[in-house]
């Protein structure tokens, strides 16, 4: 454990050595922000309700969704595609870490820092346009250990595009691919229930819904319940099934690696 | 001539270079269709509930969309190469660029070909088509004039804005440059109809840093569209405008440049 601990704190500070290009990367998704703020105000402050959001609704769900925007979203996925391009990773490999444990670890050191500025700005924001409506105690639970496995959970997805560098020099196009891809099906764009119903279907059977829509519907109150608690399960679930497909990814991706001596 | 043609000569090499990686190549097309359709999915559902967003129809809308993208895949093809130019001052290799008898900003602009300007033009350019083809608009021959003068004005602020982002790097310093980034991103908020936003907003959005003259300005004058749609008509004076600002910008920032030193 010890060794993971550490790893997690050199990330953090890390992050904090290099604040200014955090917070621009926090500043575009505080543009995104402002947009979609802007647009369902106008589309929803005069009393209007769409597929049963109304405004305050809405409000909610946009906080949500830019909050798990946030997590795993700067470091990770870069980083670990540079060192794996420029052989780096080599030096990663004689550790006596597990490699996705080890790159977990740093994941989490970043999140806290992601978590923290997440929280200023849904304060700043709240404070600005208004309050959302709060779920109960239990509820909150609920979004709360949602939101927790939110981290495992973007966190594999990043780290097996990641780990598609050891196939492809061009990690820009896949990071970019992923981020279109997740923002569709995760509900981040629009509310998976503005979908048509196949889209809809598509989208409940992936992993990516797990990211925002199950944490958004938890915190609206939206799944009631048994369903809340099944909403749960099916993230957790997610994270265990991906953990290991990871490893198993891991395992023939590595076998490609040559590096060239050093 | 002289000038143009190297600058051409310039981006013909960087393009053979970057389709020599096909791979890479489609990823990125991918990517890009994948990352416009995200945009896409947004405005079609929304339209899907309601016909308008303050008095602005679907293919409208479609319509500024396009404008963006189209811009976007213009400054891919043509200014990539200013997001190296934080790397270009880091790492002191503007020198090697100021020797050479040829407009500094002219080789940083095409030391680089943005792979997903193909995705983007494409995108952008079929969408144009569409959205015109839906709009039912009367061709005379005062529009299509009007259509000649905004089309490329506003792709030339595209270019122009990117370069004025980019040469923050000057006084910046970093080896990235994420300002210019954010900018970028607040540059996206026209994606959509400017009268969603505050008015603060729309004076920056409008003036300070005009991204609202590459979509929304230019759709709003072409379909005389609203009681400001006169404000259109400025493009050409915004296009010239913001050349001299790049221009001058970054005439100043290479002032300051002082190498790296070995």
């Amino acid at each position: 454990m010890r060794p993971y601990r550490a790893m997690a704190r050199l990330a953090w500070r890390n992050a904090l050595a290099y604040r200014v290009p955090f917070l621009m990367s926090l500043s575009m998704l505080v543009f995104n922000l402002a947009a979609m703020f802007a647009l369902w105000q106008a589309l929803l402050s005069d009393g209007n309700s769409l597929a049963g959001f109304t405004w305050p609704q809405m409000k909610a769900y946009l906080l949500v969704s830019f909050v798990t925007n946030c997590l795993v979203s700067t470091f990770t996925d870069f980083a670990m595609a540079s060192r794996i391009r420029s052989g780096a990773v080599a030096v990663d490999l004689v550790k006596p870490v597990d490699y996705q444990k080890g790159r977990f670890a740093e994941a989490l050191g970043f999140a806290l820092l992601e978590t923290t500025a997440a929280l200023v700005v849904c304060t700043v924001v709240l404070v600005a346009f208004g309050g959302v409506p709060w779920p109960s105690p239990g509820q909150l639970a609920l979004f709360a250990a949602s939101l927790l496995a939110v981290v495992p959970l973007k966190f594999l997805i990043v780290y097996m595009c990641g780990l598609l560098c050891f196939w492809t020099q061009n990690y820009l196009g896949i990071s970019l691919a992923r981020t279109a891809i997740s923002g569709i099906l995760s509900g981040a764009t629009v509310p998976l229930v503005f979908f048509p119903p196949w889209l809809r279907h598509v989208a409940e059977v992936l992993p990516f819904q797990a990211i925002t829509n199950t944490p958004a519907m938890l915190f609206l109150g939206r799944s009631p319940g048994l369903s809340a608690v099944s909403a749960l399960a099916v993230q957790i679930l997610w994270v265990v099934g991906l953990w290991w497909l990871a490893r198993r990814l891991w395992h023939v991706a590595v076998r490609r690696l040559t590096v060239h001596g050093g | 001539m002289h000038t143009l043609r190297v600058y051409r000569r310039n981006l013909g090499a960087h393009l053979r270079a970057t389709l020599e990686y096909q791979a890479d190549f489609w990823i990125l097309v991918v990517a890009a269709v994948l990352t416009q359709g995200a945009g896409l999915v947004l405005i079609a559902t929304i339209f899907a509930r309601v016909p308008r967003i303050h008095g602005w129809g679907v293919w409208e809308v479609v319509l500024i969309f396009a404008m963006m993208v189209l811009a976007q895949g213009t400054s891919e093809l043509l200014a990539e190469g200013t997001w190296g130019l934080a790397g270009l001052i880091n790492r002191g290799e503007l020198d090697r660029m100021l020797l050479r008898p040829y407009p500094c900003l002219l080789q940083v602009c095409a030391s680089r070909v943005g792979m997903n300007a193909f995705g983007n033009v494409t995108v952008g350019g079929g969408l144009l088509v569409t959205a015109l083809l839906h709009l039912d608009v009367a061709w005379t021959p005062a529009r299509i004039g009007l259509a000649l003068v905004l089309l490329p004005s506003a792709l030339v602020i595209k270019v122009s804005l990117t370069v004025v982002a980019n040469s923050t790097s000057f006084w910046l310093r970093g080896a990235i440059n994420t300002f210019a980034a954010g900018m970028d991103q607040l540059g996206e908020l026209t994606k959509y109809p400017l009268s969603i936003y505050g008015v603060g907003l729309q004076a920056v959005l409008a003036t300070a840093l005009p991204f609202a003259f590459i979509g929304f300005f230019p759709v709003s004058v072409f379909l005389d569209h609203g009681r400001l749609a006169w404000i259109g008509l400025l493009t050409p004076a915004v296009a010239v405008y913001c050349v001299l600002l790049a221009v001058t910008v970054f005439r100043r920032g290479l002032r300051r440049y002082e190498s790296a030193g070995n």
